[in-house]
């Protein structure tokens, strides 16, 4: 088969194995976001065995691979529980990957959040109850704008590196697009032993995290506000 | 504001405690087969694995084991679902029943039959060395690849045979990579399946640089269950019966592995 004929082959199943790498993307992003926000108010919180707790979920997702986490989701039900809930297919496979990354995730994002709030300076909160704002009114009012810009930068450095990590779902054989490129490597849909698709894989990485990097940049400039 | 969050928060906690106790495991049923029937579908861990199962250009799966493991969920009377798993990983997708068989042209390993059961052996294969073409007629003996770095898959059969000669072993996680590797020129040679040798390796193929050499041991091809699934001789009847009315050499044929059906 030559290379023109390869080519539509090798592309449509690398464009679905994308597909499935945006869909994890997009979704641990849509999950993680305000579950790190939660956790971030778990870690600060004045219940001091509430806070204790969450920070060691916090230790916990940090110090340990993703790639262990991933494995431990998928497989832990059906070997410990005796029940495995997620099913053999596809989309069992996606849900217990997306889980892992939202939760994961959301520990990185609640330590970056957290660094936000408590760079705030103290001195507005107290400026804000003297004029007889409540807590709710001082945080939305004055603290989250300020921290919202502040984030941005480690917040985009996150989102990038979110875009590579989702290879790591194929431990569990979610079919992304790294898989996909991998599979021309031993044979399929009649192509083998080609090593191009999955270096070519790299591009759409590349392209991908370019666009949000314009994007991202773009953001982090609009909210330029207190200079 | 805290506050609330500090609720809703040890609410989240709560509610994952009781989502973990509240899923009671199902009560697990003696016979495999009862519970392979009672879903409907056998499911069939597999890679791409050409000519034992891979698509074709529909998307359906083919291939000698794919065919024959449609016909025998057939004669159970239920649906045919083939999952590709990470080869590394068959055990525990077995295990974690989000498997029910592997059967993908795997090698009977002591390893593999101790935590499994596994079918009778159906097809003969060998480990093969594989070098690049230009350098082969170097090395004629077992004794000249001394010096050699070999690329296996990490578990495979071939990495065996090549430690137990004492060479120099690099793992890699599939034998298509092997194959990569001693292309890149990284590795000297390879030990990889005869039967993915004859599809992969040679003129007209990816790898036209490369070719085979001598194998190193025989070895046979099994389908692995749970251990003390009923499945297995399910499967030994089933085989005994395919090869008896000669459907087995007529898909052997059909893939190029002629003459490698194991009598049963």
């Amino acid at each position: 088969m030559s290379f023109q004929e390869q080519l539509p082959i090798v592309l449509g199943s690398l464009n679905s194995g994308f597909l499935q790498t945006l869909r994890l993307f997009a979704i641990t992003l849509l999950g993680a976001i305000p579950l790190g926000l939660v956790i971030a108010f778990g870690s600060m919180s004045r219940l001091k065995p509430l806070a204790a707790i969450t920070r060691v979920v916090v230790w916990v997702v940090r110090g340990t691979p993703l790639m262990i986490q991933l494995l431990i989701i998928y497989y832990f039900p059906g070997l410990m529980l005796k029940t495995n809930w997620w099913g053999s297919g596809e989309s069992g496979r996606f849900l217990a990957a997306a889980i892992a990354f939202i939760f994961n995730y959301a520990c990185y994002f609640s330590e970056i959040y957290r660094g936000g709030i408590q760079s705030v300076p103290v001195g507005q909160q107290e400026a804000g109850l003297v004029l007889g704002m409540t807590r709710p009114q001082i945080f939305f009012r004055v603290t989250l704008l300020q921290v919202i810009k502040r984030i941005v930068p480690p917040m985009s450095n996150e989102v990038i590196t979110l875009v590579k990590d989702t290879s790591l779902a194929r431990i569990i054989a979610l079919q992304e697009i790294i898989w996909a490129g991998q599979s021309f490597l031993k044979g399929s849909q009649g192509i083998s032993g080609q090593i191009w698709p999955l270096f070519f894989t790299a591009l759409y990485y590349l392209i991908f995290t370019g666009v949000l990097t314009v994007l991202l940049g773009r953001l982090e400039r609009r909210l330029d506000y207190f200079r | 504001m805290k506050k609330i969050m500090t609720l809703i928060l040890a609410l989240c906690l709560l509610g994952s405690l009781v989502a973990c106790g509240g899923k009671a495991a199902a009560p697990a049923s003696d016979s495999d087969l009862q519970y392979v029937k009672g879903n409907g579908k056998l499911v069939i861990g597999i890679t791409d694995f050409e000519p034992m199962d891979y698509q074709d250009e529909t998307g359906a799966w083919i291939g000698f084991d794919a065919d024959l493991a449609v016909q025998f969920a057939e004669s159970l009377g239920v649906e045919p679902e083939f999952i590709e798993i990470e080869w590394d990983n068959k055990l525990m997708e077995l295990d974690n029943k989000s498997i029910d068989c592997i059967w993908n042209g795997m090698t009977l390993l002591p390893e593999v039959e101790e935590s499994t059961s596994c079918s009778r052996p159906y097809m003969r294969n060998a480990q093969v060395v594989i070098l690049a073409a230009d350098k082969a007629d170097d090395y004629e003996k077992v004794e000249d690849m001394a010096g050699l770095t070999f690329a296996v898959e990490a578990g495979s059969a071939g990495e065996e045979a090549a430690k137990e000669l004492g060479f120099s072993v690099t793992s890699v996680s599939s034998q298509a990579n092997a194959l990569l590797e001693v292309s890149a020129g990284t590795s000297d040679a390879a030990v990889i399946d005869l039967l993915m040798a004859y599809a992969m390796v040679g003129e007209g193929t990816g790898y036209a640089n490369l070719t085979y050499t001598f194998s190193l041991n025989e070895e046979q091809y099994g389908v692995a269950f749970r251990k003390g699934s009923d499945l297995a001789d399910a499967l030994n009847d089933f085989f005994k019966e395919k090869y008896a009315d000669g459907t087995m050499d007529a898909l052997a044929e059909e893939y190029g592995l002629a003459g490698s059906v194991i009598e049963q």
